[in-house]
């Protein structure tokens, strides 16, 4: 009976070896397109986009953005947790969030560190100025004038680096602080995204004015673990059908055509997600 | 499988039988062949059956049951292989090709409407030319869509497709009016009517905005579906190799078992049809799971060196265009000069990507020594992930190297030439930036043909492997029948005469 107690040896070899093949196969457990719950960071402080009203809740283009893909994710329970600029790739790479919906635009730096599903929509940098200020007219105008900068966004360094516009900046901690700024005559100009502005405007409607000189492409991306392709794929699932089923076109509709914004209703050029 | 109803089932002897099996065991122990029974058994043990022939006949029902499951195993695992190299091989393989020209012939199409309402109707203008290219891009479009619309395997995309063909009608009905308020405004040569303008910039809109973001996107969609497919097909013939080593060592042990059981209780040396059957199992799960083995590596070449490295560089190509269509436009439209620029360098970097803080500064970073050691290039992007892929065989290596080497060369050279054209327009040389462009069109047709290079290399690795996975599973589904009846047949031919004995001698 030796001889079967080699084989009974080698069957359990090759039961283990089952057993870790399996294993190889399901590495994904965590990807955001498996999971019930999801932690969306946002935007706390942009107006239209997404801000923390003061019961707590969060509105805006975001925050609906985030609801549907959340939605389309067949996730039962959603929570909102608010990012700044400064902090979004470090959040994500912790996990402390699963998604980022939070006027994120895709750029090579961040695509080092996180993935971007999307982009859901491609928004373009403008200026908004007081409206009594009528000098500034396209961002060349800026040079020398005292321009808001956030900490972590693009925004700034468009102006100063790309474009080479030798701005003076004035840190604010956000875009709210960037318009109380504005207002208050601390700095003369705040540059930063259209659909950012447009909910800025609608505030001070009387007192802004927004140059309509746009001079970037910003793709606002879902920002992802690097390492979630499957989450990344399932999230351009979601952005694709809510732009064939209509609701991207209804909410971008829903939130500016009010103060007026010319906005595409067709669904932009995916970064992909590999 | 005709082992199989002969043989009663392992439950026996029936448990009346046991309650009173003294009488039994001794009025057999007096037979040559019998042994006498232990103790009363218990547990398990009494599940155990404890004749002679019930022991031959419950061996050879294991044995028939682990065959067949050997066998359904190894077919089940080979479906999947052949369904992982069909899908990879011949639908999404070269529909990524497919959707990726379908770009081209989109974006082309623009091009030749825009040739020909500025051609106008003069004599010899060259708009037959621009109109007939037009035309044969329309055709092949249409073509690609349609395998795409096949090829669609979900709702989304199959949406997409759809979407795809609606706005390219739309754009040709838009191409269509422009082109017949051209012809009855009869325009010679220069720039249009207005109103032939204003048609014109709708039906660009449209292609810029709906058209080549939705094909971009059927693009990655194939990749996913690509992806999906191998990593379940190459799991599937993972577990299915495994199963079949499982099965097969089963088998082998339960065949050597009943040799060594009946050499025992028969006295005889080797039963010779068994021990065929022992060798049969023995190869066909040598054969099997090596074969296997063959077909994941198989689908892995196929996949990582060939395939994936297609669909990068296919949106490489795809991106390095529209960067260089915005580079025209920055040109054209001085008014939203800043954008293009800015987006002509966010292309740029998504191609080949190193550190710069502006279009100045990549210029000037691209024209650094970019020579590379395959797996650490000093650049990221789509170019650094080439450079870092792995590759197994080292001929084809040198090739890939020496092929992005020149893809890198010709891509300095492109980058070069956009850094003179902006310093000329920012000097206030616009008309000696437009005439340029001659040159740098010629430059980037040669990047892109360098590109196409490089990518035929991995098509040629992909089709290896793809014909290799082919002809690897081939046979097959003859040869697992025709095994397993022979092994079948060989067990029988070994038992049935033992079995036969063991009723004489009763």
């Amino acid at each position: 009976m030796n001889g079967r107690r080699v084989a009974a040896a080698l069957l359990a070899v090759f039961v283990l070896a089952a057993g870790t093949a399996c294993g190889i196969a399901d590495a994904d457990e965590t990807s955001v397109a498996t999971k019930d719950t999801l932690v969306i960071g946002v935007n706390a402080d942009q107006p239209g986009v997404g801000e923390r009203t003061e019961s707590g809740s969060y509105e805006g283009f975001d925050i609906d953005i985030a609801r549907e893909i959340a939605e389309r994710l067949r996730v039962t329970d959603v929570t909102f947790t608010p990012v700044t600029s400064a902090t979004r790739e470090e959040m994500i790479q912790n996990g402390d969030v699963d998604l980022v919906v939070a006027s994120y635009s895709v750029t090579p730096e961040r695509k080092v560190k996180v993935s971007f599903a999307g982009p859901y929509y491609v928004a373009h940098q403008d200026i908004l100025v007081r409206r009594s200020d009528t000098a500034i007219r396209s961002i060349h105008d800026l040079q020398d004038r005292r321009l808001c900068r956030v900490p972590g966004s693009v925004s700034f360094p468009r102006v100063h680096d790309e474009q080479g516009v030798a701005a003076r900046p004035v840190v604010a901690n956000g875009y709210s602080g960037c318009l109380t700024g504005l207002t208050a005559g601390a700095m003369d100009a705040v540059s930063t995204d259209d659909l950012i502005l447009a909910g800025l405007a609608s505030r001070h409607g009387r007192d802004l004015r927004i140059v309509n000189a746009p001079f970037t492409d910003e793709p606002y991306g879902v920002g992802i673990r690097k390492s979630d392709v499957n989450g990344c794929e399932a999230v351009n699932k979601a952005i694709t059908r809510m732009y064939q089923d209509g609701t991207a076109a209804r909410l971008l509709a829903k939130w500016f055509a009010p103060v007026g914004l010319k906005v595409t209703t067709t669904v932009p050029q995916f970064e992909g997600c590999v | 499988m005709t082992a199989v109803p002969q043989v009663p089932p392992a439950g026996r002897p029936d448990p009346s039988a046991r309650r009173r099996p003294t009488s039994v065991a001794r009025r057999r122990s007096s037979g040559r062949l019998w042994r006498a029974p232990g103790p009363t058994p218990t547990g398990v043990a009494r599940l155990l059956p404890r004749t002679v022939a019930a022991r031959v006949r419950t061996l050879t029902a294991v044995a028939a049951v682990l065959l067949v499951a050997l066998l359904a195993i190894a077919w089940w695992a080979i479906a999947n292989a052949r369904e992982g190299v069909r899908v990879i091989g011949q639908d999404a393989g070269p529909q990524v090709v497919a959707t990726g020209d379908l770009y081209f012939q989109l974006t082309d199409m623009d091009a030749q409407l825009a040739n020909a309402l500025l051609i106008g109707g003069a004599a010899g203008g060259g708009r037959d030319q621009a109109l007939a290219r037009y035309d044969e891009n329309r055709q092949k479009a249409s073509a690609a869509l349609l395998k795409a619309a096949k090829l669609a395997d979900e709702r989304t995309e199959d949406n997409t497709a759809r979407d795809v063909l609606d706005a390219l009608g739309r754009y040709e009905r838009l191409a269509g009016q422009a082109l017949l308020l051209d012809q009855q405004s009869d325009h010679a040569s220069g720039p249009p009517s207005q109103r032939v303008i204003d048609l014109y910039r709708q039906a660009t809109d449209l292609m810029k905005l709906d058209l080549l973001p939705k094909a971009y996107n059927l693009t990655l969609d194939n990749g996913t579906l690509v992806r999906h497919t191998y990593e379940d097909k190459r799991s599937a013939v993972l577990t299915g190799r495994t199963w079949i080593l499982v099965t097969g060592v089963a088998l082998l042990a339960v065949l050597t078992g009943l040799q060594v059981f009946l050499a025992r209780r028969f006295r005889r040396l080797l039963n010779v049809p068994l021990a065929a059957a022992t060798l049969g199992t023995l190869l066909l799960v040598v054969a099997g799971a090596a074969m296997l083995s063959g077909q994941a590596s198989h689908l892995r070449k196929a996949k990582q060196e060939g395939f994936d490295s297609m669909l990068a560089l296919s949106r490489t190509r795809t991106i390095s265009n529209s960067a260089a269509a915005d580079e025209t436009r920055f040109l054209l439209d001085p008014g939203r000069a800043d954008a293009y620029e800015q987006v002509y360098l966010s292309k740029s970097q998504t191609v080949l990507y190193l550190k710069a803080g502006n279009l100045d500064e990549y210029n000037a970073a691209v024209q650094k020594d970019l020579s590379f050691v395959p797996g650490r290039a000093p650049f990221l992007g789509f170019l650094g992930t080439e450079a870092n892929r792995p590759t197994e065989s080292d001929e084809r290596r040198t090739q890939l190297v020496d092929a992005l080497n020149k893809v890198l060369k010709d891509y300095q050279k492109v980058q070069a030439n956009d850094r003179q054209m902006r310093n000329l327009v920012h000097s206030g040389k616009r008309a000696e930036a437009v005439a340029a462009r001659g040159t740098s069109a010629a430059d980037f047709t040669e990047y892109d043909r360098s590109l196409q290079v490089l990518a035929g290399i991995h098509q040629k690795a992909f089709d290896e492997a793809v014909k290799d996975g082919d002809d690897g599973t081939g046979g097959w589904y003859t040869v697992l029948p025709v095994a397993g009846a022979v092994i079948a047949l060989l067990v029988l031919v070994g038992v049935r005469p033992r079995l036969a004995e063991y009723r004489w001698s009763k």
